[in-house]
């Protein structure tokens, strides 16, 4: 008892010494650990998404073929379900529990018209505008406006007979415009990259039996095109402001007769009041055409893809569909691809912004290859669909030189919100982080960027998971990273949009998108037991041509269920 | 007045474990695996036989050439349930004449499979909706072929 007594004795005499040095330090000291202890309860937040969803993100078959990975599929549409095939198109007057249609491209610019819908499903009125990027200027069309020089171009093609039409076009209102014409004046449309050399472009006109080209005025030797291809009847010349008061009408001497040629803007000109501003009327239950897209390949004139008009719809409701709902493109969105059109990712991205009624941009230098500073100076974009390689290459030339130690500090912080599942928010953290690495870039309203990387790009732009966080704190933007691979339309797998985490080399491709289901073929059985197991890819679904394709890369599925190139 | 008294000291050390607390790195939260999924396989009827839920194995059971996985029902399709003796066989007549008795089975292991042909209309229906409700509940995991095919895995 005495020995209790004493201890507490012994205890408080230790206290009352150690708070007898209380003095203005102490103060000061308990006041800082108190802000702290604040700040650290006021600030912490509940991750964006549940961990276990990033832990395991897409769903296995519990049955495999021999010789064969499981089949891996999104968690939208799990094994056993139907994967996403269209855009479930209500028409106005059906009944609500009705089944939409799979709807196609023509409903996508339909719905791009008729302008957003009010909760209660009534029209708003107002539509998404369309933005060209010129330099530090933006050209701002309407969609009305783009709507008649569709019918005016459609009737003239559908006119002239023309049944599969070339468009070698920079990424332009014209290029949209051409690719709706089709939809809705049925002919095929066949996407073929610009600034090819001219003997490869004749090679691809004579592949694809394109009858009518229409291409940049001044931008190609006619001559030389028209003397292999034969088949062509008609080219529709595109002038920019500066060049249309050449006359484009000229037709080299060997071809006079046989090949006619027209002006895109004399053309609307002279026909807009017959066309009229409305969306054509059409019939839903007709098949909408093919489009076709050209694929780098190492035959130098590429790879020819067929897209029917299901490949398309399927991977433009998948891509609508993989971002959460309150990341999805709205109607106050600015999309700005800087990426071609010619290829599937970032033309379905805008399909998808315009069926959204969101507003896009576009920039006539969008590549693969392009500089992210110059070609995002002037709009001010919330959403950015670029390449990998571009992405990689502003990342190692610009980013990384420009990291000085204020913004490294900046950056750590920033990280660490990150890890805990949280988009660091704008503060002085984000502020200093800035300062060096993205200080040219006025992308004050940018929330997403939208990756995609080629199956059969070089390894060396691959953007490592280091990488993508550095861009989402430079950027302050999330960031979707997809694969994109020949005969799949969108992409094979886009990793989730809350999915911050840093982890060690190339970064991980996500989930299958919910039209498309991934499998490894191609696996030794020894190895197929073996947690690691890798295999060539293999996609099949509604975004593929001919249902199924197997790609030559090589891929393995991670822990969290996530597709790696090896 | 000194900065460096025990009361400093203790306050500045706790204001460091708070520090740590809030910046410390986060391991990724990882899930296991999930179990491997089973090999597609083709059975004869002498292969698929061992399948039939004794000593613990699963219980398979094939309709029209398909192999089910009918382990989950195993109280009604492994050892001693009710339909115990289509464990491991195949079940197609059986359930189109809806019994469960051994005639049903074609007992010569090394014969053609069963071809069905005389079964009547409200027989092949009855089956066609066994078939249906064993492919929303069960996992196919492999298709039946007989002795001796060409399709069937050498021994």
């Amino acid at each position: 008892m005495a020995d209790q007594l004493s201890i507490l004795e012994q205890v408080d005499a230790t206290m009352s010494n150690v708070l007898a040095d209380w003095n203005i330090y102490t103060t000061v000291f308990a006041g800082i650990l108190a802000a702290f202890a604040l700040y650290s309860l006021v600030s912490s937040k509940d991750p964006d998404v549940h961990p276990f969803l990033l832990a395991r993100q897409s769903t296995a078959s519990p049955i495999r073929r021999s010789g064969e990975s499981a089949t891996y599929r999104s968690l939208e549409t799990p094994y056993g379900f139907p994967l996403r095939s269209g855009l479930n198109v209500k028409d106005p007057g059906q009944p609500k529990y009705t089944a939409g249609r799979r709807g196609d491209l023509r409903d996508i610019w339909k719905a791009a018209v008729r302008g957003y819908l009010n909760p209660d499903g009534s029209p708003s009125g107002k539509q998404g505008k369309i933005f060209t990027a010129l330099g530090r200027n933006a050209v701002q069309h309407s969609l009305s406006q783009v709507t008649q020089e569709i019918n005016v171009v459609g009737q003239k093609l559908q006119k002239s007979g023309a049944k599969t039409v070339a468009v070698c076009l920079t990424d332009s209102v014209e290029l949209l415009a051409s690719i709706f014409a089709g939809a809705f004046y049925g002919f095929k449309t066949i996407i073929v990259p610009h600034n090819l050399p001219a003997d490869t472009l004749c090679a691809h006109l004579q592949k694809c039996k394109a009858d009518a080209l229409i291409a940049e005025a001044g931008s190609l030797d006619l001559s030389l095109v028209a003397r292999g291809n034969k088949q062509l009847e008609l080219v529709l010349w595109v002038a920019k402001e500066g060049n249309r008061h050449m006359d484009w009408h000229d037709v080299p001497t060997e071809v006079k007769g046989t090949l006619k040629t027209s002006v895109w803007h004399e053309l609307v000109e002279e026909y807009k009041d017959l066309a009229g501003l409305d969306v054509p009327e059409y019939d839903p239950t007709t098949p909408a055409p093919a489009v076709n897209t050209v694929w780098p390949s190492s035959d130098p004139s590429g790879e020819f893809i067929d897209f029917k008009a299901e490949n398309l719809v399927a991977a433009i409701a998948a891509l609508g569909s993989a971002l959460p709902r309150d990341q999805r493109f709205t109607p106050s969105d600015l999309v700005l691809s800087i990426d071609s059109l010619s290829r599937s990712y970032p033309l379905l991205q805008i399909m998808n912004a315009l069926y959204s009624n969101a507003s896009i941009a576009l920039n006539s230098v969008a590549g693969e290859k392009v500089d992210f500073a110059l070609a995002t100076l002037g709009v001010s974009p919330t959403v950015i669909i670029a390449s990998s390689r571009t992405m990689s290459d502003y990342h190692e030339r610009v980013m990384k030189p420009h990291t000085g130690p204020v913004s490294s500090l900046g950056r750590w912080v920033q990280a660490r919100t990150l890890d805990a599942g949280n988009m660091p928010s704008k503060n002085i953290f984000s502020q200093i982080a800035r300062v060096g690495p993205t200080s040219e870039l006025s992308l004050d309203n940018l929330r997403l960027l939208c990756i995609s990387h080629r199956v059969d790009a070089e390894p060396a732009v691959r953007l490592t998971s280091e990488q993508l966080t550095e861009l989402r704190i430079f950027t302050d933007a999330r960031i979707v990273y997809a694969l994109t691979g020949p005969g799949i339309a969108g992409a094979i797998a886009q990793t989730n949009v809350f999915d911050y985490r840093c982890l060690t080399g190339p970064s991980h491709f996500g989930a299958p998108l919910s039209s498309t289901e991934l499998t490894l073929t191609d696996v030794s059985e020894s190895e197929a037991s073996n947690d690691n197991l890798e295999g060539q890819i293999t996609v099949s679904g509604p975004a593929v041509v001919d249902g199924k394709t197997t790609l030559s890369a090589r891929a393995r599925i991670t822990i969290d269920n996530t597709l790696e190139l090896c | 007045m000194s900065i460096a008294s025990p009361i400093n000291l203790i306050l500045l050390s706790l204001f460091v474990v708070l520090v740590y607390y809030h910046f410390r790195p986060k391991q990724p939260v990882t899930l296991p695996r999930g179990p491997p999924p089973v090999v597609f396989r083709t059975y004869t009827p002498k292969t698929l036989i061992e399948f039939n839920g004794e000593n613990d194995r699963p219980v398979y059971l094939a309709v029209r050439g398909r192999v089910f996985d009918v382990s989950p029902g195993r109280n009604f399709y492994g050892p001693g349930g009710p339909y115990e003796n289509f464990a491991g066989r195949d079940a197609s007549r059986g359930l189109a004449h809806q019994s469960f008795d051994v005639e049903m089975l074609t007992q010569d292991l090394s014969a053609p499979l069963d071809d069905l042909k005389d079964l009547d209309e409200d027989q092949l229906e009855n089956l066609q909706s066994w078939e249906e409700r064993f492919s929303e509940k069960y996992l196919v995991v492999g298709k039946l072929v007989a002795e001796g095919d060409p399709e069937a895995p050498k021994s």
